[in-house]
């Protein structure tokens, strides 16, 4: 995951589905599925080192990314404006 | 790859939600305390704990902090600040005081 | 907040021998016995935990409803505006209050594990833990709600916030109508934990009248 990327704010985003194993931080729902970027939330340390004790890993952007509810779910039961919003890291995101 | 935690959307849970509230036990409190305390002063970090808590093997069979307790275990045996082998023998010793009671 | 962490029942009262309880209680005694915790280190992480409690999300809220700046304050910049209402919030995870409009309205879930703003609101309730919220709370945030006795109405936008990394979310409920004239410790009342992770949302008290 060397790559350097960065989105900016009301960017199109995908979320990655990489086959990682062990511990990740992007829930299996919102995998392969675009949204928009709607925060910036800084750099942060990445939980993927951090869970194996390694503390001076390179720090990640997170970003607030918000999808419409229905284009998580097949049939989902409400407003069409209806959103999710999840905190991604960097590495997990590509543009779409 | 995912683990038993990543629930999102799992249909496993679709039932209704339990709205009863347990009061919080002692052992909770402690386990609470003992867990952020060794996260407080640097010997573990909440991503440990996380990796730690999702690789339970029986995940779904636990409490709350039933996971926080055999985690928090699993960690400290892992950076190898207690043996297994001492736990055991002190949990056998402080059944066997509060049996006497 | 309570001083040392003995206004409560020493651990080991009203025990039962669960393996977890036991073996919680055999790490405590072996982490102290070689130095790597001391015991008032332990008794003031209770105390803390203790020491939050939902009380302080309502206080945030009826202060932000009589208070606009205050307001924005909460909302740009949430731990400082804890500490003006002598909370501590510090440590390493971030906040981020999410208000409730006449055209949104928030729900918060961790589906990870079980993120909550607990340096504010104190330890989460069981079934904010429980495998059916985080599953549902995603999916099916209407439906969860009308568990909970709320029903937004069908033009509102539900916002669902996912906490999966080092941010903890909190709502700031919409004042209800017909408050005009209460203070703010009654506001505060009606401030429920429920409405500040958006499963419901205040209620004006039936009696009052202004």
């Amino acid at each position: 995951m060397g790559r350097e990327v960065s989105f900016s704010d009301g960017e199109t985003v995908r979320v990655l589905d990489l086959d990682k194993s062990g511990h990740v931080r992007a829930p299996r729902y919102v995998r392969g599925k675009t949204g928009t970027v709607s925060h910036l939330l800084g750099k942060f340390k990445n939980p993927e080192d951090l869970a194996y004790g390694k503390y001076d890993g390179p720090e990640k952007e997170l970003y607030r990314v918000a999808f419409r509810q229905s284009d998580l779910w097949q049939g989902y039961e409400g407003n069409l404006d209806d959103t999710l919003v999840i905190d991604i890291y960097e590495h997990w995101l590509e543009g779409a | 790859m995912s683990g038993p935690h990543d629930l999102g959307g799992a249909k496993d849970f679709s039932g209704p939600i339990d709205k009863s509230q347990h009061e919080v036990e002692d052992w909770e409190r402690l386990t609470d305390a003992i867990t952020t305390a060794l996260d407080g002063k640097g010997i573990k970090t909440t991503d440990e704990h996380r990796r730690a808590v999702e690789s339970l093997e029986n995940y779904a069979e636990l409490g709350y902090y039933e996971r926080w307790a055999a985690a928090t275990e699993k960690l400290l045996v892992e950076k190898g600040i207690l043996t297994k082998e001492e736990i055991d023998e002190r949990a056998a010793e402080i059944k066997r005081e509060w049996g006497e009671k | 907040m309570s001083e040392n962490g003995h206004d409560h029942p020493h651990p080991g009262t009203g025990r039962t021998a669960t393996p977890s309880t036991l073996r919680v209680r055999a790490m405590e005694k072996l982490l102290v016995e070689k130095g790597v915790l001391t015991e008032a280190e332990i008794q003031d992480r209770i105390s803390y935990m203790d020491s939050r409690s939902p009380a302080n999300g309502a206080k945030l809220v009826a202060k932000a409803w009589t208070d606009e700046a205050f307001k924005n304050r909460l909302l740009e910049d949430t731990k400082s505006a804890t500490f003006e209402l002598g909370m501590d919030a510090s440590g390493p995870v971030e906040f981020i209050v999410v208000e409730n409009t006449p055209e949104v309205h928030n729900l918060i879930v961790c589906t990870l594990c079980s993120c909550y703003p607990r340096a504010i609101l104190g330890r989460p309730p069981d079934w904010y833990k429980s495998f059916e919220y985080r599953s549902r709370a995603v999916k099916e945030p209407r439906a969860v709600m009308r568990e909970f006795g709320y029903e937004p109405p069908e033009n509102v936008e539900v916002r669902v916030h996912d906490s999966t990394a080092d941010i903890r979310y909190m709502v700031l409920p919409m004042r209800p109508e017909g408050t005009r004239g209460m203070g703010e410790e009654g506001l505060a009342e009606l401030v429920s934990r429920d409405s500040l992770v958006g499963v419901s949302v205040p209620e004006a008290p039936s009696h009052f009248n202004a």
